[in-house]
């Protein structure tokens, strides 16, 4: 299967790295405005670069598209790339608004290519462990459930609300979606946010369907080293994941020959596959057997809608109830 | 010196046990006697140390005395207190401080009309980890605190606690009211806007509520969040927990109360246990209830300051009615 990649920041080098490594996969292009940046990663994996999607559609062999742009972008170029026929893996959240998801969705349909979103922290394997715990019923009823996600914030477009929806639409949707695919439904949201300066910190608390309660946090401007934890208490059980104290290496260093009394330590949680690794398989075994993802465009389309409730709740400072949910 | 001489009226809630061990430890307390309408629950620690016994609260308060401590169900906080105040008694009364604002207020009014103090026992303020999280906030080394996220876990009590007709509420009442306290405690402001979901989702059975998430907004425009759920039982290595993620706008403390354990693993137990070595902070509670009695000192923790936190829970109750967020009456 021949992929190419749009975008090579951050996310955009992930796929680029992952499908040179994943078999019967071929990376035949990068794209990216920003040439040199596209250089390099072509440099790096093979491909070839281009700084323009018009022009790697046209001279580029490829079937699948990673769009790994700003978020306020997705939809332009999804859009594109299924006109042309690519099927699409598109990086989270799918978009901005509810109606562009819904286009990107429909989109793709007409023009008969599937449209994949990665919403990656499905194929986390401490996170695949605790759905499989409360799948299994050693929780019993789900009851409360936390999920935190901590790191600095990472600057950039991201700090433009505009562009990137802000930390609950960037980096909660990640939870958001994890949460869904353990409870379902969302029937109410109520959000509270802080912002100033490089602070962007958020606590939404959802309400579910089935009556689990749980509350979400995030944070885009921790001083110190990104780490996600997460809990399910249920009426038979509790589970509990905390990605620092699951480190299994530590790395602890003396300082440099400037400042050996500045030692670091490297946390680490090493697999031989990477979840980007596991996702983008899974997605493009799915495209070439018809199969059904683990995770949908409908998903990520229901994700980001819990995300839009959470931002109105804090700009109205009530309690959202989702559609089909406790109108008030 | 004159020891100070106490009274405990009731141990229905069985924090009065680790408050009496605490007192017997302060030399300068003396413990006047024990009322308690079931015998059975305190035959053993009278018979153990020698300890007067009624069983009719009024007849404990007609002896000479300085002070109560008061664990009876919630919904005779109100009556105790006003008993013991008209007395001339000052009062340590157990958290919450009441079940309704009208007689939270009653209670602080006796007190004051009596000339007495009325100290809340919120002993989380208590904890070393909580005072030097405070003191690092008012060193400034978070910058200013934008959000509280909080959790008071526990293990689902029995008895009247899930009683509604003499415990008032369910678990959001029973642990809205320690983080709360340190909320306010740390940021100095009142709350003023109050939303809560809480539901029986642990144990069907109960006739009250054993989840709760609780949000307030204060008036200096900080967020708090509290876990209130009784959602710890065996086999978690421990009962529960009193955590704060303290977010400033240059930082982030993170403060595990009762982190304090070692690992125990014994067939005894059959399970995993959370062995906590820390400081006793009912101990340091109690101790600085008994100082400022003796010294004439305002008490650190006022009845104002339990009746803060306690409208919040039940403010909580009312949102849960209303679905969407309540101002609290300033």
């Amino acid at each position: 299967m021949k992929v190419a990649v749009l975008g090579s920041g951050g996310m955009g080098g992930v796929h680029a790295d992952v499908y040179t490594k994943l078999e019967n996969v071929r990376l035949t292009g990068v794209c990216d405005v920003r040439i040199e940046q596209a250089e390099k990663l072509a440099a790096r994996t093979g491909a070839t670069a281009y700084s323009s999607f018009d022009r790697m559609l046209e001279e580029a062999d490829f079937d699948v598209i990673s769009i790994a742009l700003p978020t306020y972008l997705h939809k332009e170029f999804a859009i594109k790339a299924a006109k042309a026929k690519k099927h699409i893996i598109c990086e989270k959240p799918i978009a901005l608004t509810a109606e562009d998801a819904k286009e990107m969705i429909a989109v793709c349909e007409d023009n008969g290519v599937r449209l994949f979103v990665g919403h990656v922290v499905r194929f986390f394997p401490d996170y695949a462990n605790m759905k499989a715990a409360l799948d299994s019923g050693k929780l019993g009823r789900p009851g409360v459930a936390h999920a935190s996600r901590i790191g600095g914030h990472p600057g950039g477009w991201f700090a433009d609300d505009s562009r990137s929806g802000g930390v609950i639409l960037d980096l909660m949707i990640h939870d958001l979606d994890f949460l869904r695919s353990c409870f379902g439904e969302v029937s109410s949201v109520y959000a509270l946010n802080a912002k100033k300066d490089t602070l962007d910190y958020a606590l939404v608390t959802l309400h579910f369907d089935n009556g689990t309660i749980a509350n979400v946090e995030s944070n885009w401007g921790y001083p110190g080293p990104f780490h996600t934890k997460a809990e399910i208490a249920g009426s038979k059980g509790i589970i509990r994941a905390n990605s620092l104290k699951s480190s299994s290496l530590q790395i602890a260093k003396q300082g440099s020959s400037n400042d050996p009394g500045a030692s670091v330590v490297i946390p680490g949680s090493p697999g031989f596959r990477s979840p980007y690794e596991l996702q983008l398989e899974h997605f493009l075994s799915c495209i070439s057997d018809g199969g059904n993802p683990i995770v949908t465009a409908d998903d990520a389309l229901k994700a980001l809608e819990v995300a839009l409730a959470a931002k109105e709740s804090i700009r109205t400072g009530k309690v959202v109830y989702m559609q089909g949910g406790r109108n008030q | 010196m004159n020891p100070l001489k106490i009274g405990m009226i009731s141990f229905a809630h069985g924090h009065a046990f680790s408050y009496l061990n605490s007192l017997l430890s302060i030399p300068e307390v003396e413990i006047i006697g024990i009322a308690d309408p079931k015998r059975g629950r305190v035959a053993d620690v009278i018979s153990k140390h020698g300890i007067a016994y009624y069983d009719d609260y009024r007849s404990l308060l007609e002896q000479s005395m300085d002070a109560v401590v008061i664990c009876s169900e919630n919904v005779f906080h109100a009556e105790l207190t006003i008993a013991a105040a008209n007395k001339g008694i000052h009062v340590l009364c157990e958290k919450p401080l009441g079940v309704g604002a009208d007689e939270m207020n009653a209670m602080i009014e006796a007190c004051n009309n009596n000339n007495v103090q009325l100290m809340t026992a919120f002993p989380c303020r208590y904890l070393p980890a909580v005072i030097q999280a405070k003191q690092a906030v008012e060193r400034g080394e978070i910058g200013d605190i934008v959000a509280i996220k909080g959790t008071n876990r526990g293990t689902a009590p029995s008895g009247w606690f899930v009683d509604p007709k003499l415990s008032g509420g369910g678990a959001l009442l029973d642990h809205t009211v320690h983080v709360m306290d340190l909320m306010c405690w740390i940021t100095g402001s009142e709350p003023e806007e109050v939303y809560a979901y809480a539901a029986t989702l642990f144990d069907e059975k109960l006739d009250v509520d054993d989840a709760g998430m609780i949000h307030v907004k204060f008036e200096n425009g900080t967020f708090g969040v509290v876990d209130t759920s009784w959602s710890r039982r065996a086999p978690f290595p421990t009962w529960g927990d009193v955590t704060l993620e303290i977010i400033g706008t240059s930082g982030v403390i993170s403060v595990d109360s009762l982190g304090q354990v070692n690992e125990l693993y014994s067939q005894e137990a059959g399970t995993g246990q959370w062995n906590y070595w820390g400081d006793n902070m009912d101990l340091y509670l109690v101790k600085a209830f008994v100082q400022a009695i003796k010294q004439g000192d305002q008490v650190p923790i006022s009845g104002e300051d339990g009746m803060r936190s306690a409208a919040v829970a039940l403010a909580g109750y009312q949102s849960i009615e209303t679905g969407q967020p309540v101002r609290l009456r300033v």
